[in-house]
C-alpha cells in the first residue's frame, strides 16, 4: 500500500519526458548544454558526395588553386612542365618499372570509362539497401520507444484515475457496512420483538391457567357447600317451576 | 594525457561530439594566407614534438577520410590516392637503388 502510494506520487511529480530531456541536457556532448558553441563547432555531418575531383582522382581544389595564378591550362602546364623537368633531369628515372606507371594509368582510365557507371550504380544500390536496412532497424527502435513513452503516459493518466477508483471503492465499502449494520439492527429488533412476544404469551397463558384454576376452585367449593336438603329443595322448586311452565304452555 | 585520450584542448560541453579531423587548439593563420616575410615566425610557432606531429598526421588522415572514403557516394578517388600514394612511397624508399639506373651521364 505504501509502495503504491510512493510510486503514485513519484509518477505524478515528474513526467518521463522531463527526465529524458534533463538527462540529454546533462550529456557532455549535448547540443543543449549551456556552454555549447554551435557557431564555431557545428555538429559534423557525413558528406553525401565526396570532394569533387577531376580525372578520377585529382582534387578540384588544386585546379582552383592554379586558376587565379596560371589560368585554365595552368595546372596542366605545371604538371607536364614538372614531369618534363623530372624526366629530362632523370630525377624520375626511366628504368624497367616505368612501363607499369603507364600501364596502371591506362588500365584505371579504361576501367573507369567502361565499367565506372555500372559499378557506381551497383554499389549505390547496395549502399541504399544497406542504409534502408539500418534505417528500418533504427526506425523500429524509435517507434517502439515512442510506443513505450505513450504507454507510460497513458499509465500515468490511468494512475490519476486511481484516486477516483479508490473513492468509489471506499463508498462501496461504506455502503456494504451500512447494509450490514441495517441488517443486524433489523435482526436485533426482531429478536427483541420475539422475546417480548414470548413474555406476553407466557403471561397471558399464566393468567388463563390461574383464572381457570380459580374458576374450578370456586365451582368445586360451591358444589361442596350445597347440602342434600338444598339439593332436594331446588329440584322440587325446579319441578314446580317446570309444572308452572307446562301449565302455561 | 595518455594513449587514446582526447587532446587537452577538447571540451565536450563546448565542442560537442569529437571530430578527429579537427584541431581544437587556438587556430593560427592558415599556411596559404601567411605572408612570405612572416613565414619564419610562423614556422617558429609550430610544435615539433612527436606527439603534436602524430596528432597532425592523424588529423590530416581523418580530413582525407571524411572527404574521399566516408561519404555515402564515395568514388574511386580515395582508392586511387592510396594506390598512387603507395607507389610514390615505395618509389621514394627505393630511390637509392632506382637512381643507379640512370642512363644519361652528362647533365
Amino acid at each position: 500500500m505504501l509502495s503504491r502510494f510512493v510510486m503514485q506520487h513519484a509518477l505524478t511529480k515528474q513526467s518521463p519526458m522531463i527526465v529524458l530531456a534533463r538527462g540529454a541536457a546533462l550529456l557532455p556532448t549535448s547540443d543543449k548544454h549551456p556552454e555549447r558553441d554551435l557557431v564555431n563547432f557545428p555538429r559534423p555531418k557525413r558528406l553525401i558526395d565526396p570532394e569533387p575531383v577531376r580525372h578520377t582522382c585529382i582534387p578540384e581544389r588544386w585546379f582552383e588553386f592554379f586558376y587565379p595564378r596560371l589560368g585554365v591550362t595552368g595546372p596542366y602546364t605545371f604538371t607536364f612542365g614538372l614531369i618534363t623537368y623530372l624526366l629530362s633531369k632523370e630525377i624520375w628515372v626511366v628504368e624497367h618499372d616505368f612501363g607499369y606507371v603507364m600501364a596502371s594509368v591506362i588500365i584505371v582510365g579504361l576501367g573507369h570509362k567502361l565499367f565506372g557507371k555500372q559499378l557506381a550504380n551497383y554499389l549505390d544500390k547496395e549502399i541504399a539497401a544497406e542504409e534502408e536496412q539500418d534505417d528500418a532497424a533504427r526506425n523500429d527502435k524509435l517507434a517502439s520507444l515512442k510506443g513505450a513513452i505513450e504507454n507510460e503516459l497513458w499509465n500515468q493518466e490511468r494512475s490519476k484515475a486511481q484516486a477516483v477508483l479508490y473513492e468509489a471503492k471506499r463508498e462501496n465499502i461504506q455502503m456494504q457496512l451500512e447494509a450490514v449494520f441495517r441488517e443486524r439492527a433489523l435482526f436485533a429488533y426482531q429478536q427483541v420483538k420475539n422475546r417480548l412476544e414470548y413474555q406476553a404469551a407466557l403471561e397471558s397463558i399464566q393468567r388463563r391457567i390461574s383464572q381457570k384454576h380459580m374458576v374450578s376452585w370456586v365451582v368445586s367449593h360451591v358444589l361442596k357447600s350445597i347440602t342434600p336438603d338444598q339439593d332436594k329443595q331446588s329440584i322440587k322448586k325446579c319441578i314446580s317451576d317446570l309444572k308452572a311452565l307446562a301449565a302455561r304452555a | 594525457m595518455g594513449f587514446g585520450d582526447y587532446p587537452a584542448e577538447y571540451k565536450p560541453q563546448v565542442h560537442g561530439p569529437y571530430d578527429p579531423a579537427r584541431y581544437y587548439g587556438k587556430p593560427d593563420t592558415p599556411l596559404g594566407q601567411v605572408k612570405l616575410g612572416e613565414l619564419g615566425s610562423w614556422f617558429g610557432r609550430r610544435n615539433y614534438s612527436p606527439r603534436a606531429m602524430t596528432a597532425a598526421t592523424s588529423r590530416a588522415f581523418w580530413r582525407w577520410n571524411h572527404k574521399y572514403i566516408l561519404p555515402k557516394k564515395s568514388n574511386m578517388a580515395g582508392t586511387l590516392h592510396v594506390l598512387f600514394g603507395l607507389s610514390l612511397f615505395f618509389y621514394v624508399i627505393n630511390y637509392p637503388r632506382i637512381s643507379t639506373h640512370r642512363i644519361m651521364r652528362y647533365h
